[in-house]
């Protein structure tokens, strides 16, 4: 177990190291000056490009420019915005939270409904059950996010005035901000109003969350699906069959950990997917995360911002997927220890 | 009386277009305490015979049988449920494959813990864990595995192939069952763990009076722990009697061809002789011929063998052939 931990921690900085690398050419590759693109000054005096070219070792050789632009970034020094001349980093902090609380929200969502639903369309296979399941599994994945969001909004919000249509809480209540993950925020705020504080902050995530989660969910349905179908023509099933086992307990004990083993694989691969999706969700429920503001910053080619956002974002669907690497580990000892021979 | 008696047993699969008659009118009696061999070629359906027996074959394949008998007991009158419970209480398979059989997510001693019984428990809720656990563990020395703390905390990755053999007789005998069906017990094992495994079987039958029906493909290698033996060729029942009678007088040419093909059995062959084989190989299941399937390959096929023979009865002695070779003797 720890090789297995020390390796995953070995991929995940070799990752990010090869990350940085990518967002460091991209400060060559976008047009204008690199020194610019990197520190987010724009138009800056022969006095400030002086400064600049020293704090970035400009003149040094590429690997020494490397070496400076690493430092910074652990520094937490990612430039300023060259549209709002704020440094992205503290923007990052505010706005990454949000992103996160998102995402986290769908994608539990997601594995909570889609994946048991999937086990159920595997056992009642070639049933009516299956069918139903599958069809609508098939249609929640090919429906388009942008268009279910503006139709849940119109639904939901306009028609049925069931849920707020934007925002992350309504603008009456008054939370700090401390970890930025709003739940938790209140949570520790000390308001009088914590509960109905809490109960609008739930109604106002619900929407974007469900939009998000669909085709994950539709995704998982499909996964849990099969990987239950081949669990239960596995030759342990039919010898626990023969051991005198009832269904149900050979679903409970047996097949659903190593089906979820499967599907497991899975979820980290299909949660970069997930975050494009509550990028683009983001922008039209008017949520204040990341995604919304990289967008922007590419309508207004704030090329620092980018190339920051890129680097945070993809670094946090690497972490999400080493954490998943990790919950299947738990789940299968054969991934625990190493093999010999093997 | 007789522990097991299946009359006319057969096996269909049920494909989109046709269905294929994989078991063909087999029958098999077992007594109490006995020793029987379940033998023929791969692909002959001796897996499926004894899988049907067990009920665990899903609904693509349909059995039917004139007579189903347990312990006196007509199987084929009761509920698929309680000819289930019935089943599972009394009769226990091992597979081939061990490895495969056990869930490799599961320890060793969760998965025995819970093929032992309630029945055999007693007390509270709260008790029934150790019981179980120390029934477990009882269970693992009967099968011969001294370090069952190691044993019990292990995935069935972490075992030998013969251990985990053992792990699963363990677990089939956690049922204290009457019937013992060990389907190609030793298949892929060393010939001393294949030894280990036929003593441990052999002792339980004497010492516990267990029935067991040993499935091989091998005739020489079941004939030293064997009472009886049963012949089967492609779905169809060949030859039955007792080990002697098979070994030294087999009634029909499949037994003799399957006899003289092994060197052992044949030990006047003169050096760098060829070992007589009959030509051709098994049918595969698409092409099966009628009558008699052994027919395109039996050296004394004549055109009776277009229709299937009846079984006839020499003392017990029980052969499926128009040209037996009973008159050779």
């Amino acid at each position: 177990m720890l090789i297995f931990t020390l390796r995953r921690i070995n991929l995940l900085l070799i990752t990010v190291l090869l990350l940085t690398l990518v967002s460091f050419s991209l400060n060559f590759l976008f047009p204008g000056d690199p020194l610019v693109n990197m520190s987010g000054r724009i138009n800056p005096t022969p006095d400030q490009l002086l400064i600049l070219s020293d704090q970035y070792q400009h003149n040094a050789n590429y690997f020494i420019q490397y070496w400076t632009y690493l430092q910074h970034i652990f520094k937490g020094e990612l430039g300023v915005s060259m549209a709002s001349h704020l440094p992205i980093s503290s923007e990052i902090i505010n706005l990454l939270p949000a992103t996160i609380e998102l995402s986290m929200t769908a994608l539990i969502i997601a594995m909570c409904l889609g994946i048991p639903i999937g086990f159920i369309a595997a056992i009642s296979h070639k049933k009516i059950t299956d069918n139903i399941i599958l069809t609508i599994a098939m249609l929640g994945y090919s429906i388009p996010v942008f268009w279910l969001a503006l139709l849940a909004i119109l639904v939901f919000s306009i028609q049925l005035n069931w849920l707020p249509s934007a925002g992350q809480i309504s603008l009456l209540y008054e939370i700090k901000h401390v970890t930025g993950i709003q739940f938790i925020d209140i949570m520790l705020s000390e308001s009088e109003y914590k509960w109905q504080a809490f109960q609008n902050a739930s109604s106002h995530i619900l929407l974007p969350a469900c939009v998000v989660a669909l085709a994950p969910g539709a995704l998982f349905i499909r996964l849990a699906r099969t990987a239950m179908m081949d669990v239960l023509e596995t030759s342990y099933i039919r010898a626990a069959k023969a051991k005198g086992l009832s269904f149900l307990q050979i679903i409970y004990r047996h097949a659903i950990r190593n089906a979820l083993i499967n599907v497991i694989r899975h979820v980290g691969l299909q949660f970069a997917n997930l975050i494009t999706l509550a990028m683009v969700t983001e922008v039209i429920f008017n949520w204040p995360g990341i995604g919304r503001w990289l967008i922007e910053s590419i309508y207004q080619r704030d090329y620092t911002a980018i190339q920051a956002g890129l680097l945070v974002l993809s670094s946090f669907i690497f972490i999400v997927h080493i954490l998943t690497d990790f919950i299947y580990a738990a789940l299968n000892p054969l991934a625990r220890d190493t093999k010999h021979g093997a | 009386m007789n522990l097991l008696d299946i009359r006319n047993l057969s096996i269909e699969l049920q494909t989109t277009n046709n269905s294929i008659l994989a078991v063909d009118h087999v029958s098999l009696s077992m007594k109490e305490g006995e020793v029987r061999g379940l033998v023929g070629e791969s692909g002959s359906g001796k897996s499926l015979l004894a899988q049907a027996i067990i009920g665990v074959l899903d609904e693509r394949w349909h059995v039917h049988a004139d007579r189903f008998h347990w312990r006196g007991k007509d199987l084929l009158r009761l509920s698929p449920e309680e000819r289930k419970s019935i089943i599972s209480q009394d009769v226990a398979m091992i597979f081939q494959e061990p490895m495969s059989c056990l869930d490799p997510t599961t320890t060793i001693g969760e998965q025995l813990a819970e093929a032992v019984d309630t029945e055999q428990l007693s007390g509270y809720f709260w008790q029934r864990n150790q019981q179980r656990k120390n029934a477990a563990i009882k269970l693992l020395h009967k099968v011969g595995i001294k370090h069952h703390d190691l044993c019990i905390k292990s995935y069935p990755h972490q075992l030998t192939e013969a251990l985990c053999q053992r792990v699963m007789i363990a677990m089939a005998l956690a049922k204290r069952p009457m019937l013992l069906i060990a389907d190609e017990p030793t298949a892929a094992m060393e010939t001393t763990n294949q030894g280990q495994i036929f003593r441990l079987l052999a002792s339980l039958n004497q010492l516990k009076n267990m029935s067991i029906l040993l499935i091989s493909h091998d005739l020489e290698n079941v004939t030293h722990w064997t009472n009886n033996i049963t012949v089967m060729y492609s779905g169809q029942f060949v030859e039955a009697g007792t080990t002697k009678q098979i070994f030294t007088e087999p009634y029909h040419p499949y037994t003799r061809a399957l006899l003289n093909s092994s060197p052992k059995a044949n030990i006047e062959l003169p050096v760098k002789s060829r070992l007589m084989t009959l030509p051709g190989s098994i049918p595969i299941l698409q092409h099966l011929p009628i009558g008699c399937r052994l027919g395109p390959r039996c050296p004394r096929a004549q055109q009776a063998c277009v229709k299937a023979p009846k079984v006839s009865n020499f003392h017990g002695h029980q052969v499926s052939c128009h040209f037996s070779l009973k008159d050779t003797y």
